[in-house]
């Protein structure tokens, strides 16, 4: 199984630069040269006695995938050769058979959310959809929508309850959901020092999960607790994986890194409604362009008492609450 | 696909029972038995074309009440009488429910459709009904449901409803949730937020003679404490 392994010349040529001492940056230039010479040059590097085909071929995907770009700055070209690699790494790694796409933001679109806190029962249903659609880690048990139940008259997040595990709706309390606000003016995207985070077109404020240095600035930073940080990579059992992912959105997520809620990227770009949206047995979440003024959520904002959550820190949240 | 959809939740083959098919309005309608069938118990398609059913592609990854496959036929709002005429201009459709009515078409018992029982019997006969609604307004079986053809709805106005249309039944008290559900803002959404727009109808959560949600327990409680701040 193990690989011929006869020196040709560009293998002796990286071999030489690998002990010659060269600067980092240089040495990742002449790396990534091309697969070719990265295969050859890892092969180098590597203990070719214990690794086998597959390995070797992690080992330089792995290495490719280290050293590419922030996904912004990629060409179309450079975004369809990582995706083919993620790809293989997730069949390779886990055994998954995924599909990544790079789908943009729709022209003309930006996303909003409104939430009924007169209809919310606190049934939970689409924190459940949402840990299934977006392959949250089963392990720390991961969730972006949290369900506050409160007194009847208050809204009080302090004094609010949300690991409540009884029957609900609970006489005299009323419930109201939160999760990533998709802010227009968002102060985790200010934060980051690597410019790993950042607003789509559309409103929506992703991370690149290959670029986040896992600094944790934009968790402090956010004012609603939308952010959750992986200690350890996502650890989802095979078959319960989603095979439709985004990059941007619900793919694998790695040791150290950032994620947040991104109104479920990957289904809301191709016109479908969010997990949590669908999911909700009560009509309490409503979503829609609010660029379309025939839109429901449009209808919401103009006929409905609505309200945005802790709005004196002017940034301006894409998520309103509303009674009926 | 609705083909596929069909042939799986509803029409088993020849397995059906006669009620469900004399009750097919749409797709299955057009087999020849159910015209037979339908022509032979005199109950022809209610007003023919009227009904307007779609047949492109089944709702995503969603399966009806009680998990029971649903088929994706939908109502459009083309129809004269129909909510996008009364309350704007967003074009919603509802799923229909009528087809739903199966095991125990109410024929079965109200013989030549009248709806003849009254006062307790209600009771022995309708176990599973919780007659919640009608006792907190006055109501009584025939409020709603048609008395010479049980398995229609009557409007005050005395006109008649299938029963895909609970929606104009409802809508004549509690209509401002009706002005919500129609713009889309009542109701549990199927499909996408773009291009087809799709809500379930009144019935199909809640229970017409007992309409308030049941208490649930709900999803497991998220494991990690939130973070409030230094002083908590």
């Amino acid at each position: 199984m193990t690989r011929d392994s006869t020196p040709d010349k560009q293998d002796a040529q990286d071999g030489t630069m690998l002990q010659k001492s060269v600067d980092r940056r240089h040495a990742l230039k002449v790396l990534a040269g091309g697969l070719a010479a990265g295969v050859q040059a890892v092969s180098a590097c590597a203990p070719l006695s214990a690794a086998s085909d597959e390995e070797r071929e992690i080992r330089v995907l792995a290495w490719q995938e280290y050293i590419k770009g922030n996904y912004r700055f990629m060409t179309e070209a450079e975004r369809a050769e990582t995706i083919a690699r993620l790809e293989r790494l997730a069949q390779l790694r886990r055994g998954e058979d995924v599909t990544i796409q790079t789908t943009g933001a729709q022209p003309g679109v930006v996303f909003g959310y409104a939430f009924n806190i007169s209809k919310c029962k606190g049934f939970r249903r689409c924190v459940e959809a949402c840990i299934n659609e977006n392959n949250l880690d089963r392990r720390a048990d991961t969730q972006y929508i949290r369900i506050f139940e409160m007194e009847d008259g208050v809204i009080n997040l302090d004094e609010a309850d949300a690991t409540f595990q009884h029957e609900v709706p609970a006489e005299g309390h009323f419930y109201m959901g939160t999760q990533c606000f998709q802010c227009a003016d968002p102060p985790c995207v200010k934060v980051c020092p690597v410019k790993a985070t950042w607003q789509e077109p559309d409103g929506i404020t992703v991370v690149d999960y290959d670029w986040c240095i896992g600094c944790r600035y934009c968790i402090a930073a956010c004012p609603y607790w939308a952010r959750r940080f992986n200690w350890s990579a996502a650890e989802v059992p095979v078959e319960e994986v989603n095979p439709n992912q985004h990059y941007l959105g619900n793919r694998a997520r790695k040791t150290g890194v950032v994620e947040k809620c991104t109104f479920c990227i990957h289904r809301t770009r191709q016109g479908r409604l969010p997990a949590c949206a669908e999911a909700c047995p009560t009509g309490a979440r409503v979503f829609g362009n609010l660029l379309d003024p025939d839109s429901e959520i449009r209808w919401v904002l103009a006929n409905k008492r609505v309200f945005r959550l802790k709005e004196d820190l002017k940034t301006e949240p894409r998520f309103w609450y509303f009674t009926d | 696909m609705l083909v596929c959809i069909a042939a799986s939740g509803i029409a088993v083959g020849c397995s059906e029972p006669d009620g469900a098919a004399r009750k097919h309005i749409g797709p299955g309608a057009n087999r020849e038995g159910d015209v037979e069938l339908a022509a032979g118990a005199g109950t022809a398609n209610r007003e023919p074309g009227a009904l307007k059913t779609v047949t492109s592609a089944p709702v995503h990854d969603w399966t009806g009440p009680g998990d029971q496959p649903f088929e994706v036929a939908l109502r459009t709002s083309e129809r004269e009488s129909g909510h996008a005429r009364r309350f704007g201009s967003v074009t919603l459709q509802t799923a229909l429910r009528a087809r739903l009515l199966q095991q125990y078409p109410c024929t079965s018992c109200h013989l030549g459709r009248k709806l003849v029982m009254a006062g307790k019997r209600v009771a022995d006969a309708h176990q599973d009904i919780r007659p919640v609604h009608p006792e907190q307004t006055g109501a009584h079986c025939s409020t709603c449901h048609a008395s010479e053809d049980v398995e229609q709805l009557t409007l005050e106005s005395g006109e008649r409803a299938t029963l895909d249309e609970t929606y104009r039944l409802c809508a004549q008290c509690h209509f401002r949730q009706t002005d919500a559900w129609a713009q889309g803002a009542h109701g549990k959404r199927l499909d996408g937020w773009q291009g087809r727009r799709v809500v379930m109808g009144c019935a199909d959560c809640h229970d017409p003679h007992a309409p308030a949600l049941a208490q649930r327990i709900p999803f497991r409680a998220p494991q990690l404490e939130r973070s409030r701040g230094p002083d908590k």
